[in-house]
């Protein structure tokens, strides 16, 4: 029997703030972060919405490296860990360096690097040549700062899964704890607002011009954004023995692939249900003990309608009474983030027994027959969560969370 | 004897490779042998940007030769590197289309950059001619798990999908990360290595940083593993993908096997290449762990198959990271450098050494060092030669030792049931 697994911490870096329990409480408020973008001038673009992360102060977060000397991925990235270390109330010079890992997940990465980059060879070359490129945008320093900023050398991996990423680091970070190849793994997913994102999601007409209303029937589009989320995990016998407050226990999890196509769901959401249905039997659990659904929820007409059919397929007549929103319609889509922070809700949920709603929702939507929390947040016994994701490459992943007090 | 006599064994039923030295494994370890050396001056690159480079140019590859039916055109370099590699080790292994499509076979891609060049392109046609002509199908590519879901999708791949960044430690993290899922019963079948193009913009890119052979004091380039005269690594291109699967799945559909992965290990160093020490602390850290993986000591191993490129300090902690866990016993052990040939494919690379233990330990012979005409000083691998020699390998291993942090070890043995 391998040992069970705990979330005991958290830390959120959202287009609502940088913190831990004061995002979930603003969250749980149905406030909405998205506004125009500011980091770049987005009128060429035909949509001008986005969820950056303003009033970002880096500096709070470091004590080891120089927030100037990493890209901005790294900064969101380190403070997220900071604040789960926090709230864990883990205090890791007590461990053995080697005993504590990093796993984090991401979609393009440094992608601001590339564009500076991408500056110089528009420009001729005449710029400064960029002489630090190779060492700070490759994707695997995201861990690997985090790791330097902690002074740990237990397993680190980039595992960039594109929009399923924070689940995807967060299961291998549970199999690291399992095997025993280390007592504390922190694990996530960042990325960083990025004209290049922006700039495909436009493109291909993907972006909501107001607001992201996933599952309504006027839904438009997503927002895209950036931030990151950091969990702090441990075995279970390792926090009861220091006393740690226990959020969840992940009971399980699911990966798989369509094999369809890069950026269209399968039309029967095949992988989708594979990877619910996967994590439900590595959970020993039924669907009736699920009690909230963290949706991938992008709010992209295609997205949503096979997202509900999936859910549909594998919950079958709950499908409609189990609650399901997505924290997408406050904060926008932050990429390789998204999954992290809604692994944070995911845990908060089950802890608190309260669920986030969807905002924005004003018209259901046939073809969404979900309840989806419209607008306001519900109290509600939850017991165990499943977080669902998708990504580009045809990626499902899907991971439950359960209450560890029975 | 074995730490967890109970775990399910890994086993390597076949391997795909696109390297510029060959498509298949046994031209492969030919060509290495015979130290014919991929690396050459790189040719097209934009006038004025670069002096002369010397890179491992995969110059012949046609992706019509290796993906015969189906839309090329949504798969970028990166894409059709791994999609090749992935179907002739599919082939290799006897998973055809049916078997393919009744179980869920996935894939574990290390890659440093996915396309460096379709992000950089996708960008740069985005602000000069403005968002509205970028191109759709080239954003789908810019997410750095693109080659691996294009791979899903050409070949029908079901199962797990994952990418692994780790640098020039990507193949085999990889392969680590692979076996770790079949251990643990989530797969049963997964390919994994990996794939690297070479680009002007990663060249660029590596050349201002001042890594490659001859970009830092000028001069001539000498990415040659190990020996006291190099300066710096070359870029090469290539993919290389292992099919793992649990032994005894592989036994029941009657595959024949190659070889097992037996242990892995990683390492990390704080100081991230500042200091020595601790470099190479993390590669005996990643070796110490991988032999304790396979229940194996130092003695128990017959030869290894280094990550050295060429890089000054990289090289040197990589051998006396070695000296640590040898206790002073790494002078006796045959050990070889396929970069001193290759070149440095970035993310392919640790896979491309994996595949070139198998070949030395079915053909009996190590490939030798290209160019090393003498070994560092104070570097104690005496056995590290410029041509290839015999060698009787029931277990060997393959390093990989990334540009700033990570190490990461495998352990390969002749499968005995």
């Amino acid at each position: 029997m391998s040992a069970r697994v705990v979330v005991t911490g958290f830390g959120l870096v959202t287009p609502l703030g940088a913190g831990s329990h004061e995002i979930w409480e603003r969250l749980l408020a149905g406030e909405c972060g998205t506004r125009r973008v500011a980091s770049f001038d987005p009128e060429s673009y035909g949509v001008d919405q986005g969820g950056e992360v303003t009033d970002f102060a880096p500096g709070a977060y470091f004590r080891t490296l120089d927030p100037n000397s990493v890209g901005r991925a790294t900064q969101l990235a380190v403070a997220a860990t900071r604040l789960a270390l926090d709230d864990a109330a883990l205090e890791l010079s007590t461990l053995e360096p080697a005993r504590v890992g990093v796993a984090m997940g991401t979609t393009s990465g440094e992608a601001r690097e590339v564009e500076a980059f991408d500056d110089h060879l528009i420009d001729g070359r005449r710029s400064p040549a960029p002489t630090e490129f190779v060492r700070r945008y490759p994707c695997n320093l995201i861990p690997e700062l985090i790791a330097t900023e902690l002074g740990v050398t237990g397993p680190n991996l980039m595992v960039p899964a594109a929009c399923a990423a924070g689940t995807y680091a967060i299961a291998n970070a549970l199999d690291s704890l399992r095997d025993g190849r280390a007592d504390v793994m922190v694990a996530g997913g960042a990325d960083c607002f990025s004209r290049i994102t922006y700039a495909g999601f436009a493109r291909v007409g993907a972006v909501a011009p107001e607001r992201c209303q996933p599952f309504d029937r006027g839904r438009k589009g997503m927002i895209p954004a950036e931030g990151a989320g950091v969990l702090v995990l441990e075995t279970l016998d390792a926090a009861r023995h220091r006393g740690a407050r226990i959020y969840a226990e992940i009971a399980g999890y699911g990966l798989a692939c369509d094999a369809h196509h890069m950026t269209a769901a399968h039309p029967q959401a095949d992988g989708a249900v594979r990877a619910m249905s996967a994590a439900l039997a590595e959970s020993g659990m039924s669907t009736d003990e699920i009690g909230y659904v963290s949706a991938h929820g992008t709010g992209t007409p295609t997205n949503d309608r096979l997202e509900a059919m999936a859910v549909r397929r594998v919950f079958n007549g709950r499908g409609r009474s189990v609650p399901i929103s997505s924290i997408k319609s406050m904060i926008g889509h932050t990429m390789g983030a998204a999954s992290a922070i809604e692994a944070a809700v995911c845990s908060l949920a089950v802890a608190e027994d309260r669920v986030p709603p969807t905002i924005h929702f004003e018209q259901p939507d046939p073809e969404c027959d979900l309840d989806c929390v419209p607008n306001r947040a519900r109290e509600v016994r939850v017991g165990a969560a499943m977080n669902n994701s998708y990504a580009f490459g045809g990626y499902n992943a899907s991971m439950i969370f359960r209450s560890c007090a029975s | 004897m074995r730490l967890n006599g109970n775990r399910r064994r890994v086993v390597i039923t076949g391997v795909g490779v696109i390297t510029p030295l060959g498509d298949d494994p046994v031209t492969l370890h030919g060509a290495l042998c015979e130290g014919h050396s991929a690396l050459h001056e790189m040719e097209n690159l934009p006038d004025g940007s670069l002096p002369p480079t010397l890179a491992g140019e995969l110059r012949w590859f046609d992706p019509r030769a290796y993906l015969a039916k189906g839309n090329l055109r949504p798969l970028d370099r990166t894409a059709q590197l791994c999609a090749s590699a992935a179907g002739l080790a599919l082939e290799a292994s006897g998973w055809d289309a049916e078997r393919i499509a009744a179980d869920e076979v996935g894939l574990v891609l290390g890659t440093m950059f996915g396309s460096m060049r379709t992000i950089s392109e996708f960008d740069c046609r985005a602000v000069v001619d403005g968002p509205s002509y970028a191109k759709p199908m080239h954003f789908a590519n810019t997410v750095i798990n693109a080659a691996a879901g294009q791979t899903a999708i050409w070949h029908g791949l079901r199962g797990i999908n994952a990418t692994i960044s780790g640098g020039t430690v990507s193949g085999l993290q990889a392969i680590a990360y692979a076996v770790d899922l079949i251990r643990c019963g989530r797969a049963r079948a997964l390919l994994a290595g990996g794939a690297e193009e070479l680009c002007f913009e990663t060249l660029y890119g590596f050349h201002q940083a001042g890594l490659l052979g001859g970009s830092a004091g000028g001069g001539e380039a000498r990415p040659v593993p190990l020996d006291r005269g190099r300066n710096g690594f070359a870029l090469g291109e290539a993919a290389a993908l292992l099919m793992l699967e649990d032994a005894e799945s592989a036994l029941a559909r009657g595959a024949r096997i190659l070889a097992e992965v037996s242990g892995h290990g990683a390492g990390f160093d704080l100081s991230r290449g500042s200091d020595p020490r601790q470099g190479e602390e993390a590669v005996a850290q990643a070796l110490a762990g991988a032999l304790a993986d396979a229940g194996s000591s130092a003695t128990g191993v017959d030869a290894a198959v280094l990550s050295a490129n060429g890089s000054v300090g990289g090289d040197r902690a990589e051998a006396l990271g070695l000296e640590r866990v040898w206790n002073g016993g790494s002078g006796e052990l045959p050990v070889t450098a396929p970069k001193s040939m290759l070149g440095e494919s970035l993310g392919a690379s640790g896979a491309l050494q994996v595949v070139v233990v198998i070949e030395a330990m079915r053909s009996g012979l190590l490939p030798g060092i290209h160019g090393l005409a003498e070994v560092e000083d104070g570097l104690p691998l005496r056995q590290a030669t410029p041509e290839s020699r015999p060698v009787e390998i029931e277990r060997g291993l393959a390093v990989a030792n990334g540009l700033a942090g990570k190490s990461c070890a495998v352990t390969v043995e002749t499968w005995a049931s």
